[in-house]
């Protein structure tokens, strides 16, 4: 069985979490993924760094410093054998490094050069910093996440959207240059990242308009009493219905709620979307309010009804199912068993694997120079007395 | 100017959102995506009426987005002619989608052993609720699962209620990731003929999406399971904080140049030389107290004035904009995240989420809305599948398509 992208050379300098876990779901599918960081780096990786063994597993690591002239030498011996090359730096630090798509496609015409940013390759903000907090206060929808009357609410999920976007637009341009032999330059960002996400909300708004989509909706104002909507159950926690289509489940959740089916007030979608909304609302409120988060599961299970309770970390940690997906797998890290996020995409035939953890800097500087770069001993020997390889 | 994905076929056998959307990245980079519909009504997004309680208005926008650039095939599977034409064209695409359930799919004779004797290099992708393994089988929706992840519990300040990602922010995950692992699975197939079963779920993308926290849970840190209060913000120099016209967010390392040059704007001497803020210990350790005094000192300003007081001294914010803001951007639109496209359904352009991954030679594109029910039917059986128009008549009659 070979990996998926076996024989893909991708040099990664990105430094920020969220672009590096991009780079990293393509070296989970087998590419060759090399981090090429600064022989001084501040990153150690010594014992468990959690965020590090993700955005970094299944990647060599090359210590060099590029902007030596020895260590820039041995750089573009890389970048010649490389198919795509990743940066998450502001464009005029790139440019000062000379590691711009400009003068890396000089050396490799057909090279895929992508670039994690923080607001776009275009427009008046584009050198602002790429921080996910910035990003997500400009894409409109920490207002309208709460309850109202509540401070605003930063997710931290736009950076993940992001991330895989940029692993998308990697594997779109790779695609395109396996096709006509052309080279081309990725980007994927932040405000992209955070506004992917928000995709119904803002075309909603940009559509519908109106002041309903800039402030929160209480929860007890919602547009379907039986769709995205949260009810607290009598031990204080929360039950959620997702049943847009409510003809289809009103007997069932009239049922369980002990209310009437025929109920003239609710008997129809018009009535318990629009004419008696609210009044559905409150009456669900008080019905969910009468018993336990455990009454309702068991319910609402035994019906197969589009419903859950609100869990907290401590269920998916515990949960068989996500083990045998391995969506969160163990981790050997010297005689301790570690746990962490696995691979989110299944494949049959060419499965994501942990073949390597998250590499200490420089361990791979060797075998990169050499297999990857072509260089002999005697030249690696004289980079390292030069300080240009670690 | 080539498309990126010029050339690849994408069977689209979906509904509502995490799907159509996998699929629509793909044709939003020229693949060709022929979305299948039963001839009843098609996809259930067409009958969307409001959204948050929204009438719609004259064109439904929650379809026609996420569905364009496709063509649309109205087939009834039911009907042996129906599977015959999907049979038909499993062979001569490249990627068979859907997040139907698989017993409707095996029923239809489009289970993945059926389909990989058709074609075996065909990529059959499954966007499920919760993965290929388990025993799971409830309905799964976008907020259901989210539900399950934890996500929604740690989200907002204690003791209110969990909060939603958002309308569609589950769906849209497992959605981009089905549309990676798609692409992945394409290059497996190019290098090696094989063709395989690919599934991202709701439940495994969502749990990627929290792997900022989520990786911290399993390395043993359970405060981040629970809310927590931005007045117990570690760092108070990184925060929001609502200033006289609005909120804003604060994005400041806690070192002590950084609390210098802040606390300098603040107009507050006392502030500034304050000695329980004096280190970034201090800071952090009386974190509540220096939060509430820069909450008194920030009211002083508009969130514009601060970001115009801040800029050239290099101090990162933003004020926290909502979505008309988002809509009169000029970032936003700059960079094509926003476009105008054609809405043939009332005759005039209209503004559309765009494209958020930028290729330089080969961008994405929104060429088309969502099609009408069946609008490709006869296009595609005589041009891509080279039936006959007797043939195409014999289906009709037959109830085989629309």
């Amino acid at each position: 069985m070979t990996a998926a992208l076996d024989g893909l050379v991708v040099l990664d300098t990105t430094t920020r979490f969220w672009a590096s876990l991009g780079v990293a779901l393509l070296g989970d599918f087998g590419a060759d993924v090399v981090k090429i960081e600064a022989p001084d780096s501040s990153v150690t990786n010594n014992g468990w760094d959690h965020h590090n063994e993700i955005a970094n597993r299944n990647k060599r690591s090359l210590a060099l410093d590029i902007a030596q002239l020895e260590g820039r030498g041995a750089f573009e011996k890389l970048v010649a054998k490389a198919d795509v090359f990743v940066t998450d730096a502001p464009e005029p630090e790139v440019e000062a490094q000379k590691v711009d798509y400009t003068s890396l496609s000089a050396l490799t015409p057909d090279l895929i050069y992508a670039v994690g940013s923080g607001f776009g390759p275009e427009g008046p903000d584009r050198d602002l910093p790429a921080l996910d907090e910035l990003a997500a206060a400009r894409t409109g929808m920490m207002p309208v996440l709460p309850q109202p009357g509540q401070a605003p609410v930063y997710t931290e999920a736009g950076q993940i959207y992001a991330g895989v976007q940029l692993a998308f637009g990697i594997m779109a341009a790779l695609r395109h240059r396996a096709a006509t032999g052309a080279g081309q330059r990725v980007d994927a960002s932040l405000l992209g990242g955070n506004m992917y996400g928000a995709s119904l909300d803002l075309q909603a708004f940009l559509a519908m308009g109106g002041e309903r989509f800039l402030k929160p909706v209480s929860r007890l104002d919602a547009g379907n009493p039986m769709s995205g909507v949260l009810y607290r159950a009598s031990d204080g926690r929360w039950v959620t219905l997702t049943m847009p289509d409510t003809d289809r489940y009103w007997p069932d959740l009239a049922a369980i709620t002990g209310l009437d089916a025929d109920d003239e007030r609710f008997n129809s979608h018009e009535k318990r979307c629009e004419e008696n909304r609210l009044e559905l609302l409150r009456t669900l409120e008080e019905a969910f309010g009468r018993e336990p988060s455990d009454h309702w599961r068991r319910e609402m299970d035994a019906r197969q009804m589009s419903a859950d309770i609100i869990e907290e970390y401590s269920y998916p940690a515990a949960d068989l199912s996500v083990v045998k997906n391995r969506y969160i797998i163990d981790v050997e890290d010297n005689g301790t068993r570690r746990r962490s996020l696995g691979f989110p995409i299944y494949m049959s035939e060419s499965p994501a694997a942990l073949t390597r953890r998250a590499p200490v800097l420089g361990t791979h500087s060797d075998e990169v120079l050499r297999d990857l770069g072509g260089l002999d001993s005697d030249a690696i020997a004289r980079l390292r007395e030069a300080g240009a390889v670690a | 100017m080539t498309a990126a994905l010029d050339g690849i076929r994408v069977i689209d056998l979906t509904v509502w959102f995490q799907g159509p959307v996998a699929a629509q990245h793909l044709a939003d980079f020229g693949a060709d995506v022929i979305k299948v519909e039963r001839p009843q009504g098609g996809d259930l997004a067409r009958g969307v009426r409001s959204i948050k309680a929204v009438p719609v208005g004259d064109w439904n926008q929650y379809f026609l987005v996420i569905n364009r650039n496709k063509r649309s095939m109205a087939v009834d599977l039911k009907q042996k002619g129906g599977r015959e034409i999907m049979h038909k064209l499993v062979a001569e695409s490249d990627v068979f989608l859907s997040n139907l359930s698989a017993e409707n799919l095996a029923g239809w004779q489009l289970s993945y052993d059926e389909l990989r004797n058709v074609n075996p290099r065909l990529v059959y992708a499954m966007t499920t609720g919760y993965g290929p393994h388990g025993e799971n089988t409830k309905p799964s929706f976008d907020m259901t699962v989210q539900a399950l992840t934890g996500l929604m519990a740690r989200q907002g300040e204690p003791g209110q209620p969990p909060i939603y990602l958002g309308m569609g922010s589950g769906d849209a995950i497992g959605g981009l990731m089905a549309a990676l692992g798609i692409l992945i699975a394409l290059r497996h197939r190019d290098a090696t003929g094989e063709g395989q079963y690919v599934d991202a779920s709701l439940y495994g993308a969502q749990l990627f999406l929290g792997a900022p926290s989520l990786q911290a849970y399993l390395a043993g840190d359970e405060s981040l399971a629970k809310q927590r209060s931005r007045k117990d913000a570690a760092n108070p120099l990184w925060n929001i904080y609502e200033v006289s016209d609005r909120w804003l967010t604060l994005c400041l390392e806690n070192t002590d140049e950084n609390w210098g040059a802040l606390a300098g704007t603040l107009g507050n001497d006392a502030l500034a030389h304050d000695a329980r803020y004096a280190t970034a210990k201090a800071r952090s350790e009386n974190n509540r107290e220096l939060i509430d005094a820069l909450d008194a000192a920030l009211a002083a300003r508009t969130a514009d004035e601060w970001v115009d007081i801040w800029e050239p001294l290099g101090i990162p914010a933003s004020p926290v904009c909502n979505l008309q803001d988002l809509a009169d951007d000029a970032q936003a639109w700059e960079n094509d995240y926003f476009v105008k496209a054609y809405c043939e359904e009332v005759q005039r352009e209209v503004d559309v989420r765009g494209l958020p991954i930028t290729l330089s030679n080969t961008p994405g594109s929104v060429r088309t809305l969502g099609p009408e029910l069946g609008q490709h039917t006869e296009e595609i059986l005589t041009e891509t599948l080279g039936y006959t128009w007797e043939q195409v008549v014999e289906f009709k009659e037959q109830g085989a398509i629309l």
